[in-house]
């Protein structure tokens, strides 16, 4: 066994190497399926060796950010942190950031790691590294040609936590779908949500997904939600409710840059303020903040080191062309893509819009998908907008979907080739430029948009202050 | 007016099936002919025989017995308005409804709406992909592409198919038939949605429901080369492929 391990690790770290030397891709998930493939269990023996605890993060949305932004956290108070911190998920994504840790004797000398999983990689890695503590992001629907329906995310991973639950539960209060795992938990789960806003919307109209009772398939009554089904949901029939918070984050303000909210947490409240903008991004940093009170990290100091917070690559990723702001956002499925929009058409001035669409296995095959977001409200307010350009392998798709929701048609150019169409989104005359691309049209983007234009690293001191 | 009645959109509306309603509407709303969508629910009070063209998408199972039930109710109004021409577009979950039964993977047989003479058995794996079909549509041969997700394999009986599948599996994977046609109804596997990006259906289909009215001269044609290019760029990439 020890011999297949160490041979697994040295494997793993040549293919590293060799990947990095060669300039192929960055080297996040062949390490890590060369040396499973050599030995299986190679995380559950590695994972064996973190002194403090591990925290898996899963969900279907802001997996990456919520990750990164609590192993800053633990970074940030001194902790040696082990996480898969690009965004490579599956098992071979969690074994590659262990083996990069990893002496070539498979020592690790780190106290915690902070893993990005995703959902249907869950079980396995889940039963592997025997996490502390797992954080529950959201369930939205996703890639159905790939998870298959909604439901079946959901069960797969509460059978993983019905079969070993002593782990600490996190979980997003709004979202009934998530705040349900609570009955398969052993231990009262840590919740946490945001509180009614401005932004709100005030009536349950619009809730389209899990509008359902988990427990008893009644029909919920919302007091109010943020965005799909998350907000402040009752059962009318079993009295299933969004549980109160331990830390939620009130009087949300989404600004292009940045978002600030309060965060209430133990009857203290403290002024939170991240460096890159949308609500989603407010749900990543409180869903951090309360795992990193598992670590036994108050969200006060929390809040102080996400000032300075650095967005993962294409999440609200910020670039400036010849003085114009350029934004690149990930998008990949229906509730990602209608926040992506509800930043777009809140933004002021004119804006040039790059929407790429790649149907390669990552990205789901299916674009079906893109019925399902909500690109009316590109066409309600189309003034704001000069043109979409269409691209990626499935642009014409998107221009299609465009036209029907009533963009008028000299606005929408199709351009196959995502160079190109950078090119051409770069050299419009919008005051704003939006790159919107799925997940293996955003890597070509930002290797390209990266040559061409300055990618705008913020500490925290070109933030607007705190009023 | 048009009047397009939506079954269940709360309850089957995976796959952006929701997209065939929005076909419809615009190119309605394009030509300057009113159209109306009405939107039923489960115990909504509805007469068919006001409809012009019925749609009904696909479903996760849990929400496709919940209906199947409410659905049942209405199936004498619903059988007569078949009779008398009302068009129909049934996808994927909504398409097996309308057959003689399901069997599942356990055995256990689901009776269904019998309104078309077929039946659908749970296939050991899914039936994913991109699929090319080629439909007749007023003797003139289409090419029509979509995208195909389901564990059902169904068997015509005294229908006609939709279609002749050119790459993909269709109905079952075997008899390379796609969908199922019977009087003015039209089922079909294909997500895609599968209307926007074929706009002939989508077109024939308005036809056959105006058409239902005494002096209606035709449609007026539209600018479809959007549409036309995406179905073209994808039954290219597919077909090379075989």
């Amino acid at each position: 066994m020890l011999v297949r391990l160490f041979i697994a690790i040295m494997a793993g770290k040549f293919v590293m190497w060799l990947s990095r030397s060669l300039g192929q891709g960055s080297g996040s998930s062949l390490p890590g399926m060369v040396a499973l493939r050599i030995c299986p269990g190679l995380l559950e023996i590695l994972a064996r060796q973190i002194k403090e605890g591990i925290i898996v993060v899963t969900g279907t949305n802001g997996k990456t950010t919520t990750s990164n932004m609590l192993a800053d956290i633990l970074s940030s108070e001194g902790q040696r942190v082990v996480t898969n911190r690009k965004g490579a998920n599956l098992a071979t994504g969690v074994a590659s950031a262990f083996l990069q840790s990893a002496t070539v004797l498979g020592r690790l000398d780190y106290e915690w790691a902070v893993l990005e999983v995703d959902e249907a990689a869950f079980p396995f890695v889940y039963s592997q590294v025997k996490p502390q503590a797992v954080v529950v992001t959201n369930f939205f629907r996703d890639q159905l040609d790939r998870y298959g329906e909604l439901d079946a995310t959901v069960d797969l991973i509460k059978k993983s936590l019905l079969d070993r639950g002593h782990a600490q539960l996190i979980l997003n209060a709004d979202d009934p779908l998530v705040a349900g795992l609570a009955a398969v938990a052993e231990k009262q789960p840590v919740y946490y949500g945001l509180g009614e806003h401005r932004e709100t919307c005030a009536r349950g109209v619009g809730v389209k997904e899990a509008r359902f009772c988990p427990h008893c398939s009644q029909e919920l009554n919302y007091a109010y939600y943020h965005y799909s089904q998350l907000g402040a949901y009752s059962c009318p029939r079993c009295g299933f409710a969004r549980p109160v918070p331990a830390l939620e984050a009130i009087n949300a303000e989404d600004g292009l840059e940045f978002v600030r909210g309060t965060v209430i947490y133990e009857q203290e409240q403290l002024e939170l303020t991240l460096p890159t903008g949308g609500l989603h991004n407010l749900y990543n940093a409180v869903a951090a903040l309360a795992a990193a009170t598992v670590a036994g990290i108050s969200p006060r100091a929390g809040i102080g080191y996400l000032r300075g917070y650095h967005a993962a690559t294409g999440r609200m990723d910020r670039f400036r062309h010849r003085g114009r702001l350029v934004l690149l956002n990930l998008v990949k499925n229906p509730a990602g893509f209608n926040r992506g929009l509800a930043i777009l058409d809140k933004a002021p001035g004119s804006r040039d819009v790059l929407i790429a669409i790649n149907d390669n296995d990552a990205d789901g095959r299916d674009v079906s998908w893109l019925w399902d977001v909500d690109f009316e409200i590109l066409g309600q307010n189309n003034a704001g907008y000069n043109f979409f350009i269409c691209s990626g392998r499935r642009g014409e798709d998107m221009a299609v979907r465009l036209k029907y929701a009533g963009v008028p048609a000299d606005k929408i150019k199709v351009e196959r080739n995502l160079e190109q169409a950078v090119d051409r989104a770069l050299g419009g005359r919008g005051e704003r430029v939006f790159l919107l691309a799925t997940y293996t049209a955003l890597w070509p983007v930002e290797l390209y948009l990266r040559d061409k234009a300055e990618r705008v690293m913020t500490g925290g001191q070109d933030l607007p202050s705190v009023s | 007016m048009v009047k397009i009645y939506h079954l269940y959109p709360d309850l089957l509306d995976l796959y952006g099936d929701r997209g065939n309603v929005m076909a419809l509407v615009k190119r309605c709303e394009w030509r300057n002919l009113p159209v109306q969508v009405k939107e039923i629910r489960i115990g909504d009070i509805v007469d068919f025989s006001g409809a012009d063209i019925v749609f009904m998408g696909g479903g996760s199972d849990r929400e496709q017995n919940l209906l199947a039930e409410d659905l049942g109710q209405r199936l004498e109004n619903l059988r007569q308005a078949i009779e008398g021409g009302l068009v129909m577009l049934a996808i994927c979950g909504g398409y097996q409804l309308l057959g003689s039964y399901y069997l599942a993977a356990d055995g256990a047989k689901v009776t269904g709406l019998g309104l078309l003479d077929f039946y659908t058995e749970a296939g050991p794996d899914r039936l994913i992909g991109n699929v090319g079909v080629e439909i007749e549509l007023n003797g003139k041969k289409v090419l029509c592409s979509g995208f195909e997700n389901h564990s059902g394999r169904t068997f015509l009986g005294r229908v006609q198919p939709l279609g002749r599948v050119l790459a993909g599996h269709g109905n079952n994977g075997q008899d390379g038939l796609e969908g199922a046609r019977y009087r003015n109804v039209f089922c079909s596997y294909l997500h895609g949605p599968l209307l926007p990006k074929n706009p002939a259906l989508a077109d024939y289909l308005l036809s056959l429901a105006l058409g239902r009215e005494e002096g209606w001269k035709g449609l007026g044609s539209l600018d479809d080369t959007l549409e036309n290019t995406a179905n073209e760029v994808m039954l290219k990439r597919i077909m090379n492929k075989r």
